[in-house]
């Protein structure tokens, strides 16, 4: 608790402290660090119902497409709004389709509905397709730092509904539905209900998070919102930070993206960052079952922290 | 209070349960026996409405809840503890509780919640693991959980699927002692078990089972000296 205070605290005041010449360097390193964070966070969530999704890369680029479309006529909050909606609102199609499948079934269902969402939009016009949208910076560029601020806001949000989730009474029926569905409904559990609303919730900050993805960079392609590597990070993080917690995901996010632009910065892109990525859940998965927060926190219960 | 009509559930060619009909009054204690794969379990799992029936008519409190979801049978005060324990690992015995005070009766408050569980706790002897690990706990006091776990929805009618399987006869006497008292405290119980003793000890009434249909229903005494029962438990030639 103390962490994410002080984490999301440095994500405030990052931009008034003496950075010296690489400045823009670390903000644009942090403001996509706390999306993919905020991103994290949402597929957690999720995960606590026991639902293993691959669809959250999908989100994120429906929220990405959303808000670029609707940012010139709505402006930059409605338009933020209409992403996380448009993406909380395939989530709800999505599941009414696939909550009755479990594990892997389920992971398979989302992965096929993330490859879906990125053939429509490779085909549609409206969306520049192959070509790519350019998109407008928040604000009509009015503050140089309003896409940084709006990222701190969606981190935040994402924080804060995540501790909310487990401070609820809904942590009991999330953790039940995750341990036991048959059993957490003869306890009384709506288990078809929880999951719905989980992921309608989760999708929607996912969507939130691509919309402020795209006004940032300001130019969006179905391969770039849609790519399969944003969902690999939406599970990989939770696992490596600590699963079904909110400091596992947030620090998670801020470690590995950190690592991420650190070694494509050394290393070049090309796909050798990924190679880390592969080498980082292996090694937790071996030795961090409980990821980094399992070296901070005493075992514990329904998974609080 | 249960009143289960014509009853029918077919697994591709088997007839795990065939026009099964029975009633359960309010405040007694039944028993369900009959050999293994009588389709005792089968009936449970109509009941609580983890299997759906292919014909008959399930009616609680004179509700028609036959096809209902698990979560609503439920509400309405329909409890169910497992034969193969199947307690949260990943939370402590007060949390497994939490779940079913919460969610069993809607409208629960936390604080409402927190007083059930306290009480359940108290009745079934699990105070002193209370905080503990559900995956620590040792058999029989899983299967305190387990039934502790059906009472904290506060059931009206508490459906028990041999939770006295494997423990010894002395633990298996505490667990009857048990069962009586939850019963005093204005709890139905309909219940499967295999141990002759513990139905003796308990059961006001006995229904048998056998090839998925009901054999016999009566006293235990009477059900004992049935021809027909003694013909599915000692088999034809006896």
């Amino acid at each position: 608790m103390i962490l994410v205070g002080l984490l999301l605290l440095l994500a405030l005041v990052l931009p008034g402290l003496p950075l010296g010449q690489w400045r823009a360097f670390l903000l644009d390193a942090a403001l996509f660090a706390f999306l993919v964070s905020s991103l994290a966070l949402a597929w957690d969530m999720l995960a606590r119902t026991g639902q293993l999704s691959l669809a959250h890369g999908a989100f994120f680029g429906l929220g990405a497409y959303a808000a670029a479309l609707s940012a010139p006529e709505l402006g930059t909050i409605p338009a933020l709004l209409v992403g996380g909606g448009l993406a909380a609102l395939s989530s709800l199609l999505l599941g009414f389709a696939t909550l009755r499948l479990h594990g892997m079934y389920f992971a398979i269902a989302t992965l096929a509905f993330n490859e879906v969402m990125r053939t429509l939009v490779l085909k549609a016009e409206f969306t520049g397709g192959p070509i790519g949208l350019p998109v407008q910076p928040p604000f009509e560029g009015a503050y140089t730092l309003g896409a940084y601020y709006l990222a701190v806001a969606v981190l935040f949000i994402c924080t804060v509904v995540s501790l909310l989730f487990s401070r609820s009474r809904l942590n009991y029926a999330m953790t039940a539905t995750r341990q036991g569905e048959a059993v957490a409904r003869v306890l009384g559990v709506p288990v078809v209900q929880v999951k719905l609303m989980v992921f309608m919730i989760s999708a929607f900050l996912a969507g939130l998070a691509g919309g402020v993805y795209a006004m940032k960079t300001m130019f969006l392609t179905p391969h770039d919102a849609f790519g399969l590597v944003r969902a690999v990070e939406a599970l990989l993080i939770p696992i490596f930070g600590g699963l079904y917690t909110t400091a596992g995901p947030l620090l998670g996010g801020l470690i590995i993206v950190s690592l991420e632009t650190w070694l494509r910065f050394n290393i070049g892109g090309g796909g050798g960052h990924l190679v880390v990525y592969g080498v980082v859940l292996v090694l937790t998965i071996l030795f961090l079952p409980r990821g980094l927060i399992g070296l901070f926190a005493r075992r514990k219960g329904a998974g609080h922290a | 209070m249960l009143k289960v009509s014509g009853l029918t559930k077919r697994f591709g060619g088997v007839v795990a349960a065939s026009e099964v009909s029975l009633e359960v009054h309010e405040g007694e204690i039944l028993a369900i026996i009959g050999p293994n794969g009588a389709g005792k379990s089968t009936v449970l799992n109509l009941l609580s409405g983890l299997i759906r029936p292919d014909a008959g008519r399930i009616e609680f409190l004179g509700q028609d809840l036959t096809h209902t979801a698990p979560e609503v049978r439920a509400w309405k005060g329909l409890g169910r503890a497992f034969q193969i324990v199947q307690p949260f690992h990943e939370m402590t015995v007060r949390e497994n509780l939490m779940v079913g005070a919460i969610y069993g009766k809607p409208g629960t408050s936390m604080q409402t919640a927190q007083k059930v569980v306290a009480h359940v706790i108290e009745l079934t002897g699990l105070s002193a693991k209370a905080d503990t690990q559900a995956d620590e706990l040792t058999l029989v006091e899983d299967k305190r959980l387990e039934l502790a776990r059906a009472l904290s929805t506060q059931p009206r009618l508490l459906l028990l699927d041999e939770v006295m399987a494997g423990l010894r006869p002395a633990e298996a006497m505490e667990a009857v002692e048990l069962v009586k008292r939850i019963r005093a405290s204005g709890v139905t119980v309909l219940f499967i078990e295999h141990l002759m003793p513990v139905v003796r000890a308990l059961a006001d009434r006995v229904v048998v089972m056998d090839h998925g249909q009901v054999i016999a229903e009566g006293r235990y005494d009477q059900v004992a000296a049935n021809a027909r029962v003694r013909e599915a438990y000692l088999g034809r030639s006896a």
